[in-house]
Parts: C-alpha cells; structure tokens; sequence
C-alpha cells in the first residue's frame, strides 16, 4: 500500500529523517515506535504531504504520491487542533469536504460515526465546550469520517481514559477487518504488542529495526520461562538441572509459587518439562518474550553503547 | 479549487456569523450617520454676528449697502486700498471679521471677494450676500439702465460672491473633491489595516490551536492562505456592502426629514430672495447648499464611479497589504511577537493615509510623483485623482497604477507563501529577522 524509499530530510544542518526505507502492507497495522524526536513525526508529515522530504520517494498503491492521494489518507496528527468556536458536526462535515466528500456523503458519513461513538448529542455542541477527552474523540472521528485506505495516528490514545482507550483499540481493530492500513506512531508499548502486525524503530533519524512484531520480540528473547506449580520450593530446585538457571521466585499462594527461570547451553522447554514432572504439580510453563517495551529499550541501550 | 473555495466559505462563515460582526453591521453605519450629522450642524455653525470692512478705493458704494441693514452684519466703509496681508495683520483692522474688496470692475464683472478670518455662518454669508447684491443692483441700474430699480431686479443676474480664507487667498488648499478621495483613500486603509489585523489573528490562532496541521495534510499552504485572505476580503466587501447600503439610506432620511431645510435655498434663513432669484441661484451655485459638508455629501460625489473604484483599488491593496499580514502570522511562535512585526505594516498604512493629505497640498512635488506609482500608497493617490476629476484621456493611468498594485500584490504573494509555508508549522519560538530569512531561503 504504502512504500517509502531512501528518504531524506534535514533541517538548515540538523538531519531529521536519513535514509528511511520501508513498506507498509495493506491491511496490515503498522507500528512506528522511536525516542521524542526521532523523525517519526517528520516522517509522518511527509507521509501526509505536509512538509516535502529532500530526496527520497513515496509510492501510494504502486503510485508516486501526489496531493490528489490525501482524499485517500486519514490524519490524526499529535498535536490536537480544532476550530475551537464551530460546532462538532459542521466541523467535521467542513474537514471530511476538504477531503472530498460531498456534503451529503459528509452528512451521512459523520451520523454514521457520531451514532457509532454514541456521542450523536454533541452534534451541535461546540469544540470549547467539550473536555479534552471529549475532543479527542471527535479529533479520531475526523481522521476517519472520509472513509480512507490508509490512517496514519500518531499517539492516538494518549489523553484518553481507559475505557475510551479500549474503545479506540477495538476500532483499530476493526478498521483493519475491513481492509483498512493503518500507521500507527504510539509510546504506548501495551498497544503495539497488542495490535501492531509489524513495527519499525527510528532512532536519531535512521531506522534501526523492521520487522513484524512477534520477531522483534523473538529476536530479543533472552532464553527466559515462567514456570508456576505447587509443591515444594526445594523440591524444584532440586529437581532442576544445571541447565536451568533460576532467576527468581515469589510464592503466590499456599505452596504454590512462580519460578523464573533462563535456559543454559542448548536447553529447550520439553528438557524443562521433563526434569519437573514427577517433581512438582506443574500449572504453567510460558517462554517469556520480551515486551516491546523492552525490545524498545534494549535497541535504544544497544545502539547507546555501541556510540561509546 | 474546490479546497480554496471550502476555505474561503469557512472564513467568511466564521467572519459574518460572529454576534459582533453582525452588531456592528447596525452600529457601525449608525455612528457614521451620528458623525455626518454633527458635522452638518457643524458646518452650518459660525459666527452669528460680523464686522465687515467694505473696502471700495473708487467709492462706488457711496459708504452705504441697502437702507435697512440687518443687524447680524456690520459695515465699515474704507475708500482706500488695504492689501490682505495689512488687513490680515494690521492691529488697526482686527476689529474687523471680514473684508470685502469692492474693485472698479464688480459692476461689470459682479464679483467681490470677501476675506475672512473665521469662515462665517451659512446664514451671515447669506445676508452679507444679498444685502451687498442689492446695492451692487441699485448701482447697476443707476450707472447702465432707463430700467427701474424693479423691472431690473426681475430680469438681473445672480451675484457671484467666492470666499475665500485670508490665509489662503488663492484657495489653494481648499479643495473640497481632492478631500472627498482622501477619505474614500482613507477608507481603503481603514478597513486593511482592520481586516489585515483578522488575517493576522486568525492565522496565528491556527497555528496555536494546531488545527493548521490537519488543514495541511488536505490542502497546499498557498491554498490555506489565500482561501483565508479571500474569505476575509468577502467578508469585509460584505460589511462595506452593508455599511454603505444603511448610510445611503440614512442619508436620504436626513435629507427628507432631519436637514430638508439645509438643502433647500427657499428656506436658507435670513434670506428672502424673489422666487426668480432661487431658481438662478441654484443654477449658478457650485454645490447644493452653502454648508460646505452638506455641499460634499450630497452634491460633490459621484458615488457610482467612486464606488465602483474603491472595491477595485481595496481588493487590490488589500491582497498586497494581506500578504504581509498573512507571512507575519505564519511566522511568528507567540501572538506579542505579531503584534511587535505587524508595527511597520501598520505605520506603513498610517504612512499611506499621510501621502494622501501631502498629494493633495504639493500635487506638483516630486513625491507627489513617487507616492502615485509606489504599491503602498498609490491606492490613496489614486482615490484624491478620481474625485479630482481624471480627463478621459489620461484614465489610462488610473489602470497603469492599478496594474502596478496588483503585479506587487502578486509578487508579495509569492514571497508570502514561501514564507507561510515554511513558517506556518513552527511553534513556540521567538521570530529573530534572521529566522525570516532562513525560512524564505529554505
């Protein structure tokens, strides 16, 4: 859906964006994850024809990008911006008709969202009279009443209360069953292990991974296991081999206690399941992956040590 | 194309459906109409009561006007020469409030200047005139005539009285057509800087509240900009449309009701002229009325071909002085940082509006010359020359001067909209001149 090649992008001496590749599949939910100041937002800028990159370029369903490809593509960008004196509907109907809709298509298209958000009774209320929250919500709707391909969110959870953060995750979810591609750039880590099928990391302007987000995560596995059982701590120990490396433990009930362990040489999971069983009342054996959190921070402190 | 228009809809939206706007659509042409009529009332004031000095070398008026003075005018008789400056310094004639010069000529040519030192009352001018006119008829009819004073009077003409300042005897400076295009002038500059201040606003609010953003991954920043700039200018078109629509309405309910008198030589007061007389008197005045702002508001402007100048010359200034405003907006980080950029575009309008009142006293001056054809000011330069009067065969020039506005227009919206884009998704920063210039350059 979405191909960026070789961009290139500098500001008078400071570089923004250098070299960045990379594709984005249609139907597919794309992270872009990177430190505050890392050229995701310039990325995306570009991506939305807001700012021109200095070399590089970008292909739009096989096309090279053009104005006309906006009507195709929704904005939600970081920075909140509305019309803070126009009333909800007539301002949305007013941006879903910058994007090409018709008025009636925007009519119908907005009802549709608002009824959908259930927030249909701020039709005629205006922007400053609503909480920040509030707005937030119709801020998503905006970027999303032209009914477009590709939705490029950059932090579209943040001010958000739980409840309507679940709420936003659901309709990410959904916009992808319907074919939708979406660009998500988020610090939120708990939503791109949770929805994003593939992510890259920007750092300093270049990107430093790409890949889909289970083999990040594969890739920074640290040969890790919860283990959970009842019986007896001493007994688990004991039964261990010195192939198993016990990390820590904590007892979450009467006899019952969860185990961390790391794998040494050439260990694999049925080795683990073999030396405990007879042993301890095994409830639970999961390889834990890292989170992207920390797949996040182990690229970051890896790159940091190898500039030192 | 269709954006722009989006745009431009939405300023004038947000512009003309705003509970001031709309107020000031009534107050504002109501408080214009308040204005005029105190001026009417204004230029109908003066002294009441005058000394006047009759100077006649030849003696021609045998040192008496008409039998029954009235006793709002004075006469003092002097058979002497008195130069003007000796009669406007002379401590010996500063009892005197007006001098009438009485040459050898009046009864053949029938016109005596009268130099005053406060311009008098459209009531004292009116006697002074009659009363003298009458003496000047006795005269007439005595040196030229078998007539009778009476039959004379029946088939006479009107006597041509011009007065004249004594400080400006020439009657260089009071010219009442050059001040009708000043204020037309001054009007344009009026509602730029008023209208150019709301591109400046409305462009940094949408920069502070980031909606700028979401335009911008819709539409081109030119687009953003001149969709704003247009929707503005509709929006002041508007109010100008509506102001002029209520104070031309107004005017003529004055004329009708409040000022029918002022308007009607039949009843200008202290004077009962033969009904002969009116109709020539009329015919013969220069303007309507002898109040000279009633004579410039409803004798001296052609209001069609004023109007039709004013909108063509105010779009033209108005998207070259807009630019400006538009850049300043997209540039700057904070709303104080506008405010100190916007201080020499909204001395240049001050400057414009000056042009205008030193065109109309040095019309011959080089600067005169160098204002009519600078972007800035020409627009005022050109309003004083339209009410002056422009030969047709010189109106070409008129274009030429809208011509080079409008090139500079575009040009300015050219820089400006490098600038706009450049600076319009910048915040939070203090605008230094050489930021200015990194933006134009990138």
């Amino acid at each position: 859906m979405l191909e960026i090649n070789n961009l290139q992008k500098s500001f008078q001496r400071k570089i923004a964006l250098d070299d960045i590749s990379l594709s984005v599949g249609k139907g597919e939910i794309y992270g872009l994850l990177g430190p505050n100041g890392a050229g995701k937002t310039t990325l995306i800028r570009i991506i939305n024809q807001i700012i021109e990159a200095d070399s590089g370029t970008i292909r739009f369903n096989g096309q090279l990008m053009t104005q006309a490809h906006l009507a195709q593509i929704g904005y939600l960008p970081e920075e909140r911006g509305l019309y803070k004196n126009m009333q909800v509907e007539e301002q949305l109907i007013f941006l879903a008709q910058l994007r090409g809709l018709t008025k009636k298509e925007a009519q119908r298209n907005v009802r549709h969202w608002l009824t959908k958000f259930g927030i249909e009774d701020w039709r005629s209320k205006r922007i400053e009279s609503l909480s920040k929250g509030m707005a937030q919500k119709v801020q998503f709707i905006a970027a999303l009443v032209h009914d477009p391909q590709l939705l490029v969110l950059d932090e579209p959870l943040s001010g958000f209360d739980p409840v309507n953060v679940e709420l936003i995750l659901t309709e990410m979810k959904e916009l992808k069953a319907n074919g939708k591609t979406i660009i998500l750039s988020t610090h939120n880590m708990r939503s791109v292990d949770e929805i994003c099928d593939r992510a890259s990391l920007i750092h300093e302007a270049k990107k430093l991974a790409e890949d889909t987000v289970w083999n990040l995560r594969e890739q920074h596995n640290q040969g890790e296991y919860l283990v959970r059982f009842k019986g007896n701590m001493i007994g688990f120990v004991n039964a261990l081999w010195t192939d198993f490396e016990l990390l820590g433990h904590e007892e979450i009930g009467e006899n019952r206690f969860l185990a961390k362990l790391k794998m040494r040489g050439a260990s694999q999971m049925n080795d683990l399941i073999h030396a405990l069983v007879g042993k301890v009342e095994l409830e639970l054996i999961e390889k834990k992956l890292p989170s992207m959190q920390e797949v996040f921070i182990d690229i970051i402190r890896g790159k940091e040590e190898a500039h030192a | 194309m269709r954006n722009f228009w989006l745009l431009t809809k939405r300023e004038w939206s947000e512009r003309v459906w705003n509970r001031t706007f709309l107020w000031m659509l009534f107050i504002g042409p109501i408080i214009c109409l308040l204005m005029l009529a105190f001026l009417f009332k204004a230029g109908d004031e003066g002294k009441k009561s005058i000394n006047v000095l009759i100077v006649d070398p030849a003696n021609l008026m045998d040192n008496r006007v008409m039998a029954q003075a009235e006793h709002e005018v004075h006469y003092y008789f002097i058979d002497d020469y008195v130069e003007i400056e000796e009669f406007r310094d002379g401590s010996r004639y500063q009892k005197f409030d007006a001098m009438v010069e009485i040459n050898e000529k009046i009864l053949i040519n029938k016109k005596a200047f009268v130099f005053y030192r406060t311009n008098p009352s459209v009531d004292v001018k009116m006697q002074l005139k009659f009363q003298m006119e009458r003496r000047i008829e006795e005269l007439v009819v005595e040196s030229f005539t078998n007539l009778s004073l009476e039959h004379f009077r029946r088939i006479k003409q009107p006597l041509i009285m011009d007065f004249r300042n004594v400080f400006d005897p020439k009657n260089e400076s009071n010219d009442l057509e050059s001040w009708v295009g000043f204020v037309f002038g001054a009007l344009i500059f009026l509602f730029i800087g008023i209208y150019g201040m709301t591109i400046l606003r409305s462009t940094a609010k949408e920069k502070s509240n980031r909606i700028v953003e979401v335009l911008l991954s819709a539409v081109k920043p030119r687009q953003l900009m001149m969709g704003k700039m247009t929707g503005i200018a509709l929006a002041a078109l508007f109010q100008i449309l509506i102001w002029s629509l209520f104070i031309g309405l107004g005017l003529w309910i004055f004329r009708q009701t409040i000022f029918p008198d002022m308007l009607n030589p039949a009843n200008w007061q202290g004077v009962q002229l033969a009904a002969d007389v009116q109709s020539q008197v009329i015919a013969t005045q220069e303007g309507l009325s002898s109040n000279p702002v009633l004579d410039l508001v409803y004798a001296r402007i052609d209001y069609v071909w004023m109007s039709i100048h004013f909108v063509i010359f105010f779009i033209a200034a108005y998207y070259f002085y807009g630019a400006f405003f538009s850049m300043i907006g997209a540039m700057t980080g904070t709303e104080s940082d506008g405010q100190q950029f916007v201080m020499p575009i909204l001395l240049l309008l001050v400057f414009a509006i000056l042009s205008g009142y030193m065109y109309i006293q040095y019309p011959d001056s080089t600067f005169a010359g160098w204002i009519s054809y600078l972007p800035f000011t020409a627009p005022m330069v050109v309003m004083i020359q339209l009410a002056q009067g422009v030969p047709i065969e010189s109106y070409y020039l008129i274009w030429i001067h809208l011509f080079i506005i409008l090139l500079s227009a575009m040009l300015m919206l050219q820089i400006a909209g490098r600038l706009y884009k450049n600076g319009i998704l910048q915040f939070g920063h203090r605008l230094r001149l050489t930021q200015i210039w990194r933006m134009f350059k990138s």
